[in-house]
């Protein structure tokens, strides 16, 4: 079977769409890997086919856009092997791409590749963070827009950043009495230019209309507030907040308030899915502004790896519009590489959407800057709270571990087994890794980061067994040889 | 030597916690220096004790006997999986038949239970040829009938069910069991500091200092430490350590792949070995699935191509695996020695230095052993076990020694390497 591929793209969210359209529409055949059933990634998410929307309006402006995406997609999809509801298990520096589909898997080895694996919500630990009913932003938007779900009955969102007002308002509307939005941070983005600028920001949803909602609902917005801890026997019953100081985010636990809940949602902003571009051996840099970890790329989207590309919130959490722009650079550039158009016309096709993106930087820059975490809120785990849920190791079992000389997140993992989980450290190794840096007075780059390994999502050994486009070891059975030859 | 001198082991391994345990317990002065570093084969492992499976070729020595069949790059006059000496079965029944009571000790001394678990190993015979290749073993076992037991295809479905029935049956080795490999080290390193080990972690060995052929002292990243003995147990990096001291030490490492499945009910009792992988049941339920031999460096990836060949094996061998999902995949290197066995003891010309090296693929089972046995050359006691057949000066050869010391010098005069080189476990 037919193995090679001129373009793979990974990821079918805003970012991955806008290369495939880019691509496509300069004359390049190309691959598109997305696990959702449907395109549009998280943001532009879309409820399944059997769902009939007939309130487009009640899903806000993202679906409106998302719409629009998808009709210029529609344009350019003969180019386009589609394969959706296929995961990527892992990328090799030679870009070969092994991905999974039900029962069966196979590779692909890519001329091009361009990665655009989105993001995920910032896991924050604190006792109770692992009962059923504690929710974290991202997990509630999926159930609320593909499932059209009410999570719960009385909820309390915490995080920071615009992004808990939207799913505030979003629950709201589905009927969920909200008790509380805590915004661990100021009122700075609430106020004065940053409203205006995020009026334009479709990642955070429409900020100022959800203000305006939670405000006509009357449900509270605290500043420098936070969730303490959620309680509950098999699911979240109750959860304490309280104050935090506004320098670092200390909690002050000396003034708790509790409310009986069933849901608490915490939107701690994101962190960039960066395990295909670390598998595919990209080099990575720390930048917190940018979300953590991320892929070193120059103008053009290229990592350092020739003829890989990282896009969209995977390669810094950006938000939309600038995933959208990125995806389209990375896209007329493989195609550009592919020698479908030349350079020069490369050049002018780039020429919009690297102004655009130049555009947003400032915004996104502040936005960056809000939606960074302060490391006061390491105070709320216990020593008994799991750091890592999958392998169940609790801060004590990191604080024994950086007690007996583990200095970087490698070797806690070595230690406890921390991030060897199916997660591979999606909910441990960030907030670990800043754990590690006050605990040892180490910065980000020494701390480092738990190596990723195939298989970057869940397969099974049936569809590992019937992968295609590899070589099988052996044929025949050779111990069918040994009968006449051994002694 | 002094009748009580202060031992530092180099490496944080199974073997070197194994030896930094039984030299405490002699009342010695002992340091152990340890940088963990990817790869290494202790956290790889998947804990197998099998004294028998190994030595006759299965486990990793079989899979990797086909695939060398199944590339047309059998050396000539191959012909099945390598069998390996007399000296190491006795070397690997005594070591295992050390674990019933290390498993009640080292709970004392540590506080740690390493999971000792009684699952003998079954070797599943998948057609005629894998009858005819499991018949002599069974009738010449050089152990003797009694810890061999012949199981027909109905019998193999009453004691493991989940097992095909596509299957002309099934040789069972009694003893061969398994432990936890990572509960093991540290169960060893614990039991060490309770007896006044001193335990430098993440502390790099950087250089051995050498007086007037003796050695006296170990450099580390943290600084110097003096000693009167030195043991190399520093696994597949072992050559690197000889290297300090001007030894030239055959160990490279040999990669291993490993798969982990979710965690599941209880639903194999024994090890398995096929041509195609082995499989293991850990205590915690997950089902271990091993593994590639490949001489690809200090490379600690993992491939497509073994991801497919382990997991068809475990879908082969037990059917109901295919619905089962894969939790973690990877790699370990083994500390490879050309002829399979352990390179222990001392070295001819350089006094205060001890090997505790090259122990392949069997170094969780040879822990035990190969740590008294180096606590009894520390004191100077008789060992209790001859060190003679594992002494480095077995691979001495008239022939001039590479420069390098990746070991291609002393090999090159030897003959090949049995083609059974397995995995570690």
């Amino acid at each position: 079977m037919r193995t090679s591929r001129s373009l793979i793209i990974i990821g079918g969210g805003p970012a991955g769409m806008a290369a495939a359209i880019e691509a496509a529409r300069a004359g390049l055949n190309l691959t598109l890997i997305d696990e959702a059933p449907r395109l549009g990634g998280q943001v532009y998410r879309r409820p399944p086919e059997a769902f009939r929307v007939e309130d487009a309006e009640r899903l806000g402006r993202d679906f409106a856009r998302g719409e629009r995406l998808r009709a210029e997609f529609s344009e350019i999809a003969e180019r386009v092997e589609i394969l959706s509801g296929t995961s990527v298990l892992g990328v090799w520096p030679d870009r070969e791409v092994l991905w999974a589909r039900d029962d069966v898997s196979g590779v692909f080895r890519a001329e091009r590749l361009i990665i655009a694996g989105g993001a995920y919500d910032r896991p924050v630990p604190f006792p109770g963070w692992t009962l059923p009913g504690v929710m974290t932003a991202g997990g509630v938007q999926v159930l609320m827009k593909t499932m059209r779900v009410r999570p719960g009955r009385r909820a309390l969102v915490a995080g920071t950043g615009p992004l808990i007002v939207g799913v505030a308002h979003r629950l709201h509307d589905l009927g969920v009495e909200v008790v509380s939005v805590l915004e661990a941070g100021d009122h700075r983005w609430v106020s004065g230019g940053v409203t205006a600028a995020t009026n334009e920001w479709d990642t955070i949803g429409d900020v100022r209309s959800s203000l305006e909602a939670l405000g006509r609902a009357g449900i509270p917005l605290l500043f420098n507030h936070t969730i303490f801890e959620a309680e509950g026997a098999d699911a979240v019953e109750a959860a304490t907040y309280g104050p935090v100081d506004a320098e670092a985010w200390q909690p002050r636990k000396d003034r708790p308030r509790r409310v009986e809940v069933d849901l608490v949602v915490t939107g701690f902003g994101f962190v960039p899915n960066t395990e295909l571009t670390t598998l595919a051996g990209c080099r990575h840099h720390h930048a917190p502004e940018l979300g953590g970890w991320v892929p070193v790329r120059d103008a053009l989207m290229q990592t350092t790896v020739p003829g890989v590309f990282a896009v969209g919130d995977g390669a810094g959490i950006g938000g939309v519009l600038v995933a959208l722009e990125e995806g389209r650079i990375a896209g007329i550039t493989a195609a550009e590489l592919a020698g479908t158009i030349s350079a020069d016309e490369a050049s002018g096709r780039r020429a919009g959407p690297i102004d655009r993106l130049l555009s947003l930087a400032e915004v996104r820059a502040l936005l960056g800057e809000i939606s960074q975490i302060k490391p006061g809120l390491l105070e709320l785990a216990s020593p008994e709270t799991l750091a890592c849920r999958c392998e169940e190791v609790s801060f004590a079992e990191v604080r024994a571990a950086v007690d007996e000389g583990a200095k970087d997140l490698q070797a806690v993992k070595l230690f406890t087994r921390l991030g060897m989980g199916p997660c591979q450290g999606r909910n441990c190794a960030s907030h670990v890794g800043m754990h590690l840096c006050q605990a040892t007075g180490r910065v980000p780059e020494e701390v480092g980061r738990i190596t990723p390994r195939p298989p970057a999502k869940p397969v099974t050994l049936g569809a590992l067994a019937a992968m295609e486009g590899v070589a099988q070891t052996a044929a025949a059975d050779p111990l069918d040889a040994v009968g006449g030859g051994a002694s | 030597m002094s009748r009580s001198p202060d031992v530092v082991v180099v490496g944080g391994g199974v073997i070197g916690c194994a030896v930094a345990y039984y030299v405490a317990k002699r009342g010695l002065k002992v340091t152990l220096v340890d940088l963990p570093k990817r790869g290494r084969a202790t956290s790889a492992s998947a804990g197998g004790l099998w004294p028998l499976g190994e030595s006759v070729g299965l486990g990793c020595g079989v899979i990797f006997y086909k695939a060398l069949a199944g590339m047309g790059t059998l050396p000539d006059g191959v012909h099945g999986p390598g069998q390996l000496p007399r000296v190491f079965l006795d070397f690997a029944l005594r070591s295992n038949a050390m674990f019933p009571g290390l498993a009640g000790e080292l709970r004392e001394a540590s506080g740690i239970d390493f999971e000792f678990e009684r699952t003998s190993l079954l070797f599943l015979m998948y057609d005629e040829g894998d009858v005819t290749f499991a018949k002599p073993l069974w009738e010449q076992c050089p152990c003797g009938k009694d810890l061999t037991e012949w199981l027909t295809p109905e019998e193999l479905a009453k004691a493991e069910p989940a097992v095909t029935r596509a299957i002309h049956g099934a040789l069972r080795f009694h003893g061969d069991d398994q432990v936890n490999p990572y509960r093991l080290a540290d169960a060893f390193r614990a039991g060490a500091r309770n007896l006044g080990a001193t335990i430098l972690t993440h502390t790099e060995v950087t250089g051995l200092r050498v007086e007037a052929g003796r050695v006296v002292g170990v450099e580390t990243a943290a600084g110097p430490v003096a000693c009167d003995l030195v043991v190399n147990a520093a696994g597949a990096w072992a050559a690197e350590v000889g290297r300090m001291v001007g030894l030239d030490i055959p160990v490279r490492p040999v990669r291993g792949q490993i798969i982990g499945t979710e965690t599941l009910p209880e639903v194999l009792s024994a090890c398995l070995s096929t041509t195609d992988c082995y499989l293991a049941q850990k205590g915690h339920g997950e089902v271990i699935i091993g593994s590639t031999t490949e001489e690809v460096g200090f490379e600690v990836g993992t491939t497509p191509e073994a991801l497919k060949t382990l997991s068809a094996g475990a879908v082969r061998a037990v059917p109901f695996l295919k619905d089962v999902r894969v939790k973690r995949v990877w790699s370990g290197l083994r500390p490879g020695s050309p002829d399979e066995l352990p390179i222990l003891g001392p070295v001819e010309g350089l006094d205060g230095y001890l090997n505790a090296c090259g122990h392949f693929r069997t170094g969780i089972l040879t822990s035990p052993l190969t740590g008294q046995l180096v606590a009894e050359l520390a004191v100077g006691d008789r060992p209790s076990f001859p060190v003679e057949p594992f002494l480095l000066a077995r691979f001495r050869s008239p022939g001039p020694h590479a420069e390098d010391g990746t070991g291609v010098g002393p090999l090159a005069d030897l003959d090949p390497p049995p083609p059974g080189s397995g995995g570690s476990r």
